[in-house]
């Protein structure tokens, strides 16, 4: 049955929720300390890294405070502050997205060819402020710059000793989390410098911005690494980082860590594009239950150079334009006009779920020369019409519904949802209506809240006769609205407490084989 | 038939102890197996045959033209697997030359009648070094606990039996030792993140069948343990002060050329993979007697 593209769609919504950077936030009063979702665009070439983090906080905007490591000494050039939405458009760009193919009927041919993309950015609002304050000597601390960035007051301090940083921060107004000196430590010792940055009041309302915008850094030095170490110091339980990477050669990976593409290209369930949300967020928690907890997941991978002109497949969003990968610190491109671009870029998306216990060292990263694409892409098959006196129907009937039960069996896999709930869908072709999925926070929703659910009450039908013959009128025209998924980070975040025990059933077979090889060793020496 | 099978059977399992080139092969299949269907290594199945073919034919050339015994096409197999277990790449032109540097090194850098890079070792990192191309993940493994009591356990039966363990004990010891010295009791790292550098399976796989090939490596003892010392310590300095990934790779890699040296100014024995009196021309002999009396 051939298929023809149809629509593709759906984006991912981010950052509804508090997002940190992998510095830890230190608050003055009792504010609540929101260090839960973070999103970074890391830009590599060759020893020149350019860190961007998207610092989002709520709680009182006066506590507002951030404490970066950082491997070298920034200079004022070094420190930008840059526009949030470019974020939003990497995300909506990247994200997880939908494929749907219609079938041709098998005696006649009907074709779909509008395109439906759609794209849904957001903006959050987080203002703090904050009063800079003068340093002091004792603590073995000192200050080698200050510089005030738009709205941020930046200073870039270097310590001989945690206790005395720990003090010093303490002593000058900021609440430091229970842990921080044993944290602090290695830092101090690989003789990196810590990045504090404040917001200026007087500068945040003269320029007049709500928003805190993100913050940029750029420093020469080989480490190519994010310290995430330090923002689990307050993090409670798991946090969640996306890292969007830019790179010459081609993909970013982690060294200390696996990096682990997600399941993609798999056939699912029509419904699924109702609940792509749900869907999604449960199939990475599924997969992280799988894979483990200790790896970091390769959600996108595309060339994106000036040459190539096939800079997504399908896309959910416009790719990005040169004024938005030169705002993230992308600064080899040539630009010919207006957003064209020419040389070699690579985009990666990774996504990490992070606690203490399962990432002990900060996240290491390398450029490989790795250029294949890889996306989040899943597909729905949608039935072709009834046709009239055809007699390869019967075929094509038996056919779609071996591919329907197929596709739950991946939908079961693939979320871990107890597709039983959606028993009737292999064999109703037009009308159905599938039951809310499974909400993990809430347990299960057992009845079906769409109030059209009375069309699924279905008496038993002969799977000879063709159970859809419909009018075309009654097709509903694919509404743009459709097709947006909002997902809030904050959804990926595994609120219960991760058991530390991990699952182990991966490698059975290697132990079993394994321990024949050394059981035949050892007989033979034995023997011998 | 059924005879012939049990008495092959029975032929195979007395003379696979007999070689620890063996043990290896197996090892290195079952990690390849765990890398490809538990751990989801992005490779295809072209690429391994690719590398396993080029390397077999430039072997068979070997042995046609330079007298060399079938039973090297053993080693082959081994510098193949090695291969696919280290190296990434995303071209097949690069792994075919991979696989080409690794074996025909072993015919071009000889001295003293033995090669002296690892095979799999220089034809990674001369492929890297010539293209710019394919790269090492160490990441790749992860970090699983387990991984350190399966391979380094059975790593160390599979190099016993080679009598080379005190070069993956020096290896570690010069490389392991610097990093507690410094990550633990110098930058104060909670000792989980040692556990965690030390639990990576390319570490592990580097240190029990890479540095400890017999073949490549000094032959008198004393020089060898100190060698091998050295190896780990440069890994140490490489990836602490230089952020080189996968260093203990690019640490033998620099340090291979010293072998022909030191085997000229400390004589030893010269390894065999077979003892004389059980070559592999006679056990072939002895096989093909069993099974046609």
């Amino acid at each position: 049955m051939k298929k023809i593209l149809l629509i593709s769609a759906l984006v991912f919504m981010t950052t509804l929720q508090a997002d940190a950077f992998c510095g830890f936030y230190v608050a003055r009063a009792d504010a609540k300390l929101f260090n839960k979702t973070s999103q970074v665009i890391l830009v590599r070439n060759g020893e020149r890294s350019t860190i961007t983090m998207s610092s989002d906080f709520q709680g009182n905007v006066k506590d507002f405070a951030m404490v970066i490591p950082v491997p070298t000494v920034l200079q004022r050039e070094d420190i930008r502050v840059v526009n949030r939405s470019i974020f939003d458009q990497f995300d909506a760009y990247s994200g997880p997205r939908l494929v749907e193919y219609h079938d041709q009927a098998p005696c006649n041919r009907y074709l779909y060819d509008d395109v439906v993309m759609s794209k849904s950015t957001t903006a959050k609002n987080a203002t703090a402020e904050m009063s800079t304050r003068e340093e002091a000597d004792e603590y073995k601390v000192a200050v080698i710059a200050r510089y005030t960035v738009d709205e941020y007051d930046i200073e870039i301090l270097s310590a001989k000793e945690s206790d005395g940083l720990e003090r010093w921060l303490n002593d000058h107004g900021y609440k430091i989390p229970e842990g921080a000196r044993e944290v602090l430590e290695p830092y101090i010792k690989s003789n990196m410098k810590f990045f504090v940055v404040k917001v200026n009041l007087e500068e945040q309302q003269r320029l007049g911005n709500q928003i805190l915008r993100p913050i940029q850094i750029s420093f020469n030095s080989p480490k190519f690494m994010l310290p995430i170490r330090l923002g689990m110091a307050n993090g409670e339980g798991n946090q969640d980082m996306i890292i969007y990477a830019f790179s010459q050669k081609g993909r970013v990976e982690t060294t200390n860590y696996r990096t682990v593409q997600m399941p993609a290209d798999r056939n699912v369930p029509t419904f699924v594009k109702d609940y792509f949300g749900q869907f999604y967020t449960s199939l990475y928690k599924e997969n992280i239950r799988k894979e483990g907890y200790n790896n970091v997941y390769l959600e996108y991978a595309w060339d994106l150079s000036g040459q190539n002109q096939v800079k997504c497949d399908p896309c959910p969003s416009a790719p990005p334009l040169y004024a938005e990968i030169a705002e993230s610190g992308v600064n080899w491109l040539q630009t010919n006009r207006g957003n064209g671009y020419t040389g070699q870029l690579y985009f990666t998306r990774l996504h990490v779920t992070y606690n203490r216990n399962d990432f002990p060292q900060d996240l290491v990263f390398q450029e490989t020369s790795n250029r294949a694409q890889f996306q989040c892409r899943y597909i729905l098959n949608h039935p072709a019409q009834y046709v009239e006196n055809c007699p390869e129907w019967a075929n094509y009937q038996d056919e779609k519904i071996q591919r329907r039960r197929k596709e739950l069996r991946e939908l079961a896999s693939l979320t871990g949802w107890d597709v039983r709930r959606y028993r009737d869908y292999p064999n109703y072709f037009q009308g159905y209506r599938a039951p809310q999925p499974p909400d993990q926070r809430t347990g299960w929703i057992e009845e079906p809240t769409t109030p059209n659910n009375k069309l699924i009450s279905p008496k038993p039908k002969i799977m000879s006769t063709p159970p859809d013959k419909i009018e075309t009128s009654q097709i509903n025209p694919i509404e743009i609205s459709d097709t947006i998924a909002p997902i809030s980070q904050a959804e990926f975040i595994i609120d219960e407490e991760i058991e530390t025990k991990r699952e182990e059933t991966k490698i059975p077979f290697a132990m079993i084989a394994l321990t024949a090889i050394t059981g035949l060793f050892l007989i033979h020496r034995i023997k011998s | 038939m059924y005879t012939y099978l049990r008495t092959g059977l029975r032929a195979a399992l007395q003379s696979f102890p007999k070689d620890a080139r063996h043990y290896q092969i197996s090892f290195l299949l079952i990690f390849l197996f765990t890398g490809i269907f538990s751990l989801k290594w992005p490779i295809d199945p072209t690429q391994i045959f690719l590398t396993f073919f080029i390397a077999l034919v430039v072997q068979t050339f070997g042995i046609i033209f330079l007298k060399l015994p079938i039973s090297s096409l053993k080693s082959a197999f081994i510098s193949s697997l090695s291969l696919c277990l280290l190296f990434r790449c995303d071209q097949y032109i690069i792994i075919a030359l991979a696989a080409l540097i690794t074996i025909a090194s072993k015919f071009v850098f000889r001295a003293q009648g033995k090669h002296f890079f690892n095979p799999a070792n220089i034809g990674i990192c001369a492929t890297i070094l010539l293209t710019g191309q394919g790269w090492i993940s160490p990441g790749q493994w992860g970090s699983d606990g387990l991984w350190l009591f399966v391979v380094g356990i059975l790593g160390f039966l599979v190099v016993t039996k080679a009598n080379r363990m005190e070069l993956a004990i020096s290896f570690l010891v010069g490389y392991g030792v610097a990093q507690i010295i410094r990550m633990y009791f110098y930058q104060g790292w909670p000792a989980d993140a040692l556990t965690h550098l030390f639990t990576n399976g390319a570490l592990l796989l580097f240190t029990f069948f890479m540095v400890t090939d017999p073949a490549s490596t000094p032959t008198h003892k004393t020089v060898r343990i100190i060698w091998a010392l050295a190896v780990g310590l440069l890994a140490f300095y490489l990836q602490a002060y230089k952020w080189v990934n996968g260093s203990p790779i690019w640490a033998l890699f620099i340090l291979s050329p010293l072998t022909p040296l030191l085997d000229y100014l400390f004589k030893g024995e010269k390894f065999q993979w077979t003892k004389p009196e059980q070559s592999s021309s006679n056990s072939s002999q002895s096989l093909a007697t069993i099974i046609h009396p």
